[in-house]
């Protein structure tokens, strides 16, 4: 061995930086964003089956207003989770003023959020109110009622009846929707481009599986809430059971693949596969392999025989409650999966050798 | 542009000590420059080598990149990357990206860092004139003031490779530490009398950092370097 060797190795030290700047409000946040996309693909899917395939049945009005309406809620809750963290929220809700770093991901987001949510809420609001809305019946309605309590249901009707854009621009509206419901893979880039975080640092990867996961849990959640209340697993249902099944299916395989991804890499990597194969966190791998792979089963198989019209009665009062159950766990699984990236996030650590 | 030399460092905390003076910040609070002692093996053979780490200022800053309401600048003029705390959203994205651990959070939960003394206190930095000479009237970096064995030094690149010896600056042009900071390598002399430890030394392969190369690229599953010899 020469000196020189022997001066490289005579010490090799590593520097742990800390891994604890973002709390859960951060994967609340990542997670909701989506599930709002994945839930605004439903709504709009059905609408334009609806609109322009002359679809009809109970199942699809459900499906459009209640996938809107948890695109809502879901994007106003990872405003909020976000907001929940910042230091400083009135710079973030002036947004337009302050986030102005356009290679940030996390302005890039924002806006994405923001024309999500704003288009989401038209969408709603067109499916909640008019004169076609008023002569349906159906859960998905109870806005309605809150709004009738307080006396201005029908001006509501007329006055969203009156504004209401020509079918060639809800077509557009609810398109241009979509595109902004599956931008809401920002959410993995925001890690992805980290480039300290090897568990983070996959550029393909993570948003990938953020994107599948979350439209899976999106349209799942609004398929769940639907079938709850219409429990009859017919056709419809059955096609967006197994979409959301194999959605899952495919968050898997990329999990699968970023899973084999992480045990091969570097210490950071290393340290990050370690903590999700030991203690608490193993649990939760497990959680989420098992909430992706059991709506893949479940989804599959009953929605194709609900889609093909070959679902036994037998298996249809059992049917649904299966679906709702699978696709629960699904939605956990979900935000699980996202605590898991945070917890077990590990940078590169500094080295030295001297 | 800060350099280091870890044969002249004999781990004081003279440097974080008087950042922390200089800087007004509060004896608990977060370093901006911080003494690590790393440590291995057992007595007898026992090492422990000190590292005093700041903000790089690093030429590619992935702090400003990712910065969302561009509050963290690298300035043009001078190279230093400051903070516009009236800019600052609270975030902590950019710790998330420093490769360094440099940003740091108050009460306040505002970003915080080494401003080369540029000015004195969070924030103080941004917005100021460039950075002057001591000699003409600048402010001399308090690190690099009170460093009793001359082991930091900073400046423009320039004036920096004149006191690097000639294997650090020619590490740093071959693109060690991804070029954001020039660090002497160990003596010889300083590692004589090791050779049992060498030869002891962990399993450089099983720890991921024999694959570190030079230039401590991080695509090989290696690790962010700050020192590689």
């Amino acid at each position: 061995m020469t000196s020189s060797l022997i001066a490289l190795e005579t010490f090799v030290g590593f520097r742990w930086l800390p891994a604890d700047y973002w709390d859960l409000s951060i994967p609340v946040y990542l997670y909701l964003a989506v599930v709002a996309g994945g839930a605004y693909l439903a709504g709009a899917s059905a609408w334009f089956r609806r609109t322009l395939g002359g679809g009809g049945g109970r199942l699809e009005p459900e499906l459009i207003r209640w996938g809107f309406l948890i695109a809502v809620v879901s994007a106003a809750g990872a405003g909020l989770a976000v907001m929940s963290h910042l230091a400083v929220i009135y710079r973030a809700l002036l947004f337009p003023i302050y986030l102005t770093n356009f290679s940030s991901w996390i302005t890039i987001g924002t806006w994405i959020l923001v024309l999500l949510s704003v288009i989401a809420t038209l969408c709603l609001v067109l499916a909640l109110f008019g004169e076609d809305a008023a002569g349906e019946d159906g859960q998905s309605l109870w806005p309605r009622a809150v709004v009738s309590k307080l006396g201005i249901l029908p001006t509501v009707d007329r006055l969203v009846d009156r504004v209401r854009p020509p079918t060639g621009a809800l077509v557009a509206l609810h398109a241009v929707g979509s595109l902004f419901a599956v931008a809401t893979i920002y959410t993995g880039f925001e890690l992805a481009i980290v480039e300290t975080v090897p568990l983070w640092n996959e550029p393909v990867i993570v948003p990938a599986l953020f994107l599948t996961s979350g439209v899976a849990a999106g349209v799942g959640l609004t398929l769940a809430v639907s079938l709850l209340f219409e429990r009859e697993i017919g056709q419809l249902a059955g096609g967006y059971a197994v979409a959301v099944g194999l959605l899952s299916g495919v968050s898997l395989l990329i999990a699968g693949i970023g899973w084999s991804e992480i045990a091969a890499g570097g210490m950071a990597a290393n340290a990050s596969h370690g903590a999700l194969t030991e203690g608490t966190l193993a649990i939760g791998v497990l959680v989420v392999a098992l909430g992706l792979a059991l709506p893949l089963l479940v989804g599959v198989a009953l929605g194709a025989a609900a889609a093909l019209g070959r679902l036994p009665r037998s298996v249809e009062r059992a049917g649904g409650p299966l679906l709702i159950a699978s696709f629960g766990l699904l939605t956990v699984s979900g935000l699980l999966m996202r605590i898991l990236f945070l917890l077990a996030a590990e940078q590169h650590p500094v080295v030295v050798v001297a | 542009m800060f350099y280091f030399d870890p044969n002249r460092c004999i781990g004081c905390h003279a440097c974080s000590i008087s950042c922390k003076q200089r800087h007004d910040r509060d004896a608990d609070a977060d370093d901006w420059r911080t003494v690590t002692h790393l440590e291995r093996g057992e007595y007898p053979d026992f090492q422990e080598l000190p590292v005093s780490m700041s903000c790089m200022h690093c030429h590619d800053a992935p702090c400003e990149q990712v910065c969302p309401p561009d509050a963290i600048v690298k300035r043009e003029e001078d190279g230093i990357v400051t903070v516009n705390r009236d800019r600052c959203i609270g975030c902590h994205y950019c710790a998330w990206a420093c490769p360094y651990g440099a940003p740091t959070y108050g009460d306040d939960g505002l970003m915080s860092k080494c401003n080369m003394c540029l000015g004195e206190g969070p924030g103080s930095g941004h917005g100021k004139p460039p950075k002057q000479k001591a000699e003409d009237g600048g402010l001399k970096l308090s690190c690099v003031d009170n460093c009793v064995g001359e082991a930091i030094k900073a400046g423009p690149v320039s004036e920096v490779m004149e006191e690097a010896s000639e294997a650090a600056a020619r590490r740093f042009e071959n693109g060690a530490y991804n070029s954001r900071v020039i660090v002497e390598p160990m003596d010889e002399d300083s590692a004589a009398g090791m050779d049992d430890v060498a030869d002891a030394s962990i399993n450089a392969d099983d720890e991921g950092a024999a694959a570190i190369p030079a230039g401590g690229s991080d695509a090989d599953g290696g690790a962010s370097d700050w020192l590689n010899g």
